[in-house]
């Protein structure tokens, strides 16, 4: 049996571990207060987006009256051959099971899409997807060719892929998630919409966390190309979290005073609501068709941003989650041990007063 | 916050960005840097949406004083008393780096002359140009 002084120094290091993971927990929550802000500060913009989208469409005809063809590209649906997924997971651990649930989650999906012949593109975001994907799947390879014009004096050039296996990493982000930049979502939409209006990829899906609040919360398979539905995106397959989970996760909330409710709705967002829908005539200062298909790529692009923060938000209610866990179960084991390290002192009295009675008897 | 009544005369003015609401206050006038060129809105105007290119949106008067904001790409809702700005970035002035808005238009440029004959790369390519100047040009600004 280990004796007094081995337990003691293992209680002390537990209780360093519970003072980190107690460190770690509020730290958590401080952060997921922030993104949850965020998140909130960033649901105008996208409102507003949606709102002058809905008017245009309710003013322009995006089918063609003729021949029924539909008039933007990133509206046109085709036969699914190459789809790209795009995963968002974290950059970091210690937040239970965030990355591999996503993770997942994305490869029940790939699974399907395999099955039915697809060929995938994956573009992890957050650098445990990152790694988790470049060990298992081949990544893309391009071609760069070159060309000259006017005796040198200009130089065009094009990437050719080819692709050699049925799932490949196409490309990977893993600055995306330090400052979630509006600017850095916009280049990797764009990257997208070119692709998907040259026809080099047939449909979009993001698999991500959703996170409205810390009671609703579930990982989700989202179609963001072809656009079914604007304002309201298409949602292929959700996993609600179990119960046990979400217990866990709303005690650690009320244990940091946050609100596990949907936040209410600011007054600029009912404002937001109202933008572009007033009951007049708008004089239009472009062609409503040039305003629609300028505005198109941007709502594709706050989808994706809007995914990012909600991520973020949910990986930081799910550290503080996994923290809280911990913290507890360190308090756990700190009892356990207290009560054996006891134990085993008592015995050890108890053994020298036993020697001393009995050898005072022999005297 | 800045509610304006039927006759005070002022315009609400409101900048929403995909980050925050940059700015809610009022002003006797502004003016936006429309895709076809500047505009100019007072209180009651025509409703007007428009799409933004880059430049200064300024407003005057108001209760906040002149104010002065670039924005790099934007959509805004005019309606006779509430002017509504989206810009996808909008900065203050003092907030834009030249050294790297100088970055930028050489960068613009190398994808002019890498262009080729991609129409849609030369119109991305003067884009970024023409963002880069605005900017070096409203961070001018503000030293004179």
């Amino acid at each position: 049996m280990a004796n007094v002084l081995d337990l003691r120094r293992r209680i002390r290091s537990v209780k360093n571990t519970r003072q980190i993971t107690k460190a770690m927990k509020m730290v958590s929550a401080a952060k997921l207060r922030r993104a949850q802000e965020r998140a909130m500060q960033a649901r105008p913009y996208a409102q507003m987006l949606i709102n002058v989208l809905e008017s245009l469409v309710r003013r322009t005809d995006i089918y063609n009256e003729e021949t029924g063809e539909i008039l933007h590209p990133l509206l046109i649906e085709r036969d699914e051959k190459n789809v790209l997924v795009l995963v968002i997971a974290g950059d970091k651990g210690f937040a239970g099971g965030f990355n591999s649930n996503v993770g997942k989650a994305a490869q029940k999906f790939i699974d399907r899409r395999t099955a039915k012949g697809q060929n995938i593109d994956l573009e992890p975001i957050g650098k445990k997807a990152i790694g988790f994907y470049k060990r298992k799947f081949p990544a893309a390879k391009y071609e760069k060719t070159e060309e000259h014009y006017d005796n040198d004096l200009s130089t065009h050039y094009e990437t050719i892929r080819h692709r050699a296996a049925q799932i490949e990493v196409a490309a990977e982000y893993p600055d995306l998630l330090l400052k979630t930049a509006f600017s850095a979502v916009s280049d990797l939409a764009h990257s997208i919409i070119q692709r998907y209006e040259r026809s080099e990829i047939d449909s979009v899906y993001i698999v991500y966390n959703e996170f409205k609040s810390v009671l609703q919360q579930r990982i989700v398979v989202e179609k963001l190309l072809p656009i079914e539905k604007l304002g309201a995106p298409s949602v292929e397959s959700a996993q609600e979290p179990t119960e046990e989970e979400r217990d866990a996760a709303v005690k650690a909330a009320q244990s940091e005073g946050i609100s596990v409710h949907v936040p209410e709705q600011s007054e600029m967002e009912e404002e937001a609501k109202k933008f572009g829908t007033a009951d007049v005539d708008y004089i239009f200062d472009q062609s409503p068709e040039e305003l629609f298909s300028h505005l198109m790529p941007r709502y594709v692009t706050t989808q994706i941003f809007h995914a990012l923060l909600e991520s973020t938000a949910a990986e930081h209610a799910a550290r503080m989650t996994a923290t809280d866990a911990a913290t507890k179960n360190a308090g756990d084991l700190i009892d356990s041990l207290s009560l054996t390290m006891n134990r085993v002192r008592q015995a050890a009295i108890t053994k020298e007063i036993i020697e001393i009675v009995s050898g005072a008897a022999a005297l | 916050m800045a509610e304006t009544t039927g006759n005070s005369g002022l315009l609400a003015v409101r900048l929403v960005t995909p980050d925050r609401v940059l700015l809610d206050a009022t002003a006797e006038s502004i003016e936006l840097p429309s895709m076809s060129g500047y505009l100019e809105a007072l209180y009651g105007a025509a409703p007007l949406l428009a799409e933004l290119g880059a430049g200064e949106v300024r407003l005057h008067g108001g209760s906040s004083g002149d104010q002065k904001f670039f924005v790099a790409w934007g959509f805004v809702e005019v309606l006779p008393e509430r002017v509504t700005i989206l810009a996808e970035t909008a900065l203050h002035p003092n907030e834009i780096d030249r050294a790297e808005a100088q970055k930028e238009l050489q960068e613009g440029d190398k994808l002019w002359h890498a262009a080729g004959d991609d129409g849609a790369k030369y119109d991305e390519a003067n884009a970024i140009t023409r963002e880069a100047e605005e900017k070096i040009a409203s961070a001018d600004g503000k030293s004179s």
